[in-house]
């Protein structure tokens, strides 16, 4: 690891005036990623601003017809959270099974979001659940959110500061995990808004998107033949040791199917 | 078999099927070539050392043990086992025996743990060397008691004169050897410290039965050991639960052998799985509670009657749960690893 200035901001607008003062400042969240890219030099920032003093930045608030995660909330706290079990119970159980327990203990969803690592499970729930991003600047559609393999919408400088679920009328995540790292080799979530359906894969391309077939045959009736049937192209999807681009294509179709029975229950 | 609730098969197969799961039933019997080695063999294919092995017994004056041994423990449990063997031998406390190993600088020698030799091959060795210590010791016990040396009986920590209720404690003979006042210096050394090199005679010869059973998710290929039965001979066994947890890691370690684990390079030769992250070492999910037992046949040719068991399960697991893949799919090969894109791609082919 090269050596960096460390800094602990108790606010977001010190911290987002210190990130763009700095040669090459980059935020420090949980450090799930970023703290393990930097041990192996593949990341060498000058400045670490360190989000974790910001209050601001933890609230969870759980409501009838929205969930809003703050951007420092740990994946286990929503995992355990009463109200978003109660609201969105596929969002809990997302973030119960992301990484492993130390990981959860760590990592936050604002860190997960903005890293758009091509196979974490958040990106899923936010596509799946067309998810509002709330930056310090403005407020981004999950749509127009992951850009490609690490790439986001954000903007040098722009924090995450929270992120906003609507509440769906059921939904359902179900991913197929990388027996070593855990991630994603294919997640997909779905959810039914009555009529209207959104399905969201990560894990499976450069970076996550939504499956507007199996979205359209959902929404004529949300059952899992509706999408058994679907075959996905293998055109793009990712290629590495664990699984081609065609068992992804492959697992896509059977984690959707997966999903909207585990939805449907 | 009758562990292993073979004949209740047929009835978990169908309830799987009703689940989207394939069941399959794999066995595997192995016998391994351990206690490695006498050296003649092993140098005649190929060996540039001896594989003895050595030990050393240091009685102290207060009747307390410190055995320095070669077998190196890296979490075998050799300061439990062995320390067991010289107690039960010696008939002393536990607690009144050291176990040194590991530094070179006090061990007299020492060839290594693998090959399931440690017990075999070191464990030996030290009771070699505890056979020396028992003779010495006879001598001036004798020397003590005024009686024949051909008189005195070892039995549980104290030397008697055999037939009669003379008789003088371990303790009492190792300090009368460190503080030789009454002794018989013109005929021996002071002192009870000895050593002895083992090569064994003959490899020993553990063997077992496994029975696995699986469960493949027929719609993104999955494997979950659902069932393991493991049934093993290793001759004598000094510590059932070391030999329990050693089986249980062996197993573990065949079970990642057959289902996650492979080393995969790019076109170019750098590593793929350089990091836990890629390279995929079984998990406490993924490995069913075992069903265990063991039979003890000793081995015929060194005093403990044992075989060695550290190696066991990783050699049998391996077969055992490719056989029971193959069983579910109904094909017959294969590769290893079978991760679940492997055995998706079987299937397909298959189909």
């Amino acid at each position: 690891m090269h050596a960096f200035e460390y800094h602990r901001p108790s606010n977001v607008k010190d911290a987002v005036a210190l990130v763009l003062k700095k040669e090459e400042g980059r935020y420090l969240a949980g450090g799930q990623s970023l703290v393990q890219a930097m041990k192996l030099r593949l990341s060498s920032p000058t400045d670490l601003i360190d989000l974790n003093a910001i209050g601001d930045l933890k609230a969870l608030k759980a409501e009838s017809n929205a969930v809003t995660i703050g951007a420092m909330v740990r994946h286990a706290e929503v995992a355990a959270s009463s109200g978003v079990r109660k609201a969105i119970p596929a969002l809990a159980s997302l973030a119960g099974i992301i990484g492993d327990r130390q990981v959860r203990h760590m990592g936050t969803i604002g860190g997960s979001l903005a890293n758009n690592d091509p196979a974490a499970d958040y990106p899923a729930a936010v596509l799946g659940l067309g998810a509002t991003i709330v930056t310090s600047k403005r407020k981004i559609e999950a749509d127009k959110f992951f850009k490609s393999l690490y790439e986001t919408a954000l903007e040098p400088g722009e924090l995450i500061t929270a992120v906003s679920f609507p509440v769906p009328k059921r939904a359902a995540y179900m991913k197929f995990k990388n027996p070593a790292s855990r991630f994603a080799i294919v997640g997909v979530f779905v959810a039914d808004f009555g009529g209207k359906v959104r399905v969201g894969v990560t894990g499976a391309g450069p970076c996550a998107f939504r499956q507007t077939d199996m979205e359209k045959a959902l929404a004529s009736k949300f059952a899992p033949e509706s999408v058994a049937n679907i075959k996905v192209k293998a055109d793009g999807l990712n290629n590495d040791l664990h699984a081609s681009p065609e068992y992804r294509a492959h697992l896509i179709t059977v984690m959707a199917r997966r999903a909207v029975e585990a939805a449907i229950k | 078999m009758k562990m292993a609730d073979v004949a209740g098969f047929k009835r978990r197969k169908d309830e799987s099927l009703t689940k989207g799961k394939l069941r399959g039933l794999g066995y595997a019997c192995y016998i391994e070539a351990c206690g490695i080695a006498p050296s003649n063999v092993a140098g005649s294919l190929g060996a540039r050392a001896g594989l003895f092995e050595a030990g050393e017994i240091r009685v102290h004056p207060t009747g307390t043990v410190t055995v320095f041994t070669g077998s190196h423990s890296h979490g075998q449990g050799h300061e439990t086992t062995f320390a067991q063997v010289v107690a039960d031998r010696l008939g002393l406390p536990m607690e009144n025996v050291d176990i040194v190993h590991g530094d070179t600088s006090k061990v007299l020698f020492g060839m290594g743990t693998y090959g399931s030799r440690s017990i075999a091959v070191g464990g030996t060795a030290i009771v070699k060397a505890l056979d020396k210590i028992i003779a010495k010791g006879r001598k001036i016990a004798a020397h003590l008691l005024e009686a024949a040396e051909a008189d005195i009986e070892y039995d549980r920590g104290v030397f008697k004169v055999a037939g009669t209720d003379r008789q003088k404690t371990f303790g009492e003979v190792a300090f009368a050897a460190y503080v030789p006042h009454n002794y018989p210096l013109d005929k021996l050394e002071p002192g009870l410290n000895e050593n002895a090199f083992y090569d064994q005679t003959n490899f020993t010869f553990p063997a077992g039965s496994y029975v696995c059973e699986v469960e493949v998710d027929r719609d993104t290929g999955a494997t979950q050991i659902v069932a393991f039965t493991a049934v093993d001979d290793f001759g004598k066994i000094i510590n059932p639960m070391i030999v329990e947890g050693q089986v249980h890691g062996g197993l573990a370690q065949g079970i990642g052998q057959a289902l996650t684990e492979g080393c995969r390079y790019d076109s170019t030769g750098q590593l793929l799985t350089g990091s836990f992250s890629d390279y995929a070492i079984p998990r406490a999910g993924d490995v069913p509670l075992f069903k265990l037992d063991t039979r003890e046949t000793p081995c015929t040719h060194n005093p403990l009657g044992v075989k060695g068991c550290g190696e066991a399960g990783a050699i049998g697991a391996p077969a055992a749960v490719m056989n029971a893949i193959t069983d579910a799919l109904g094909v017959k090969d294969i590769p290893m690893p079978a991760t679940a894109q492997t055995v998706w791609r079987s299937m397909h082919k298959a189909a």
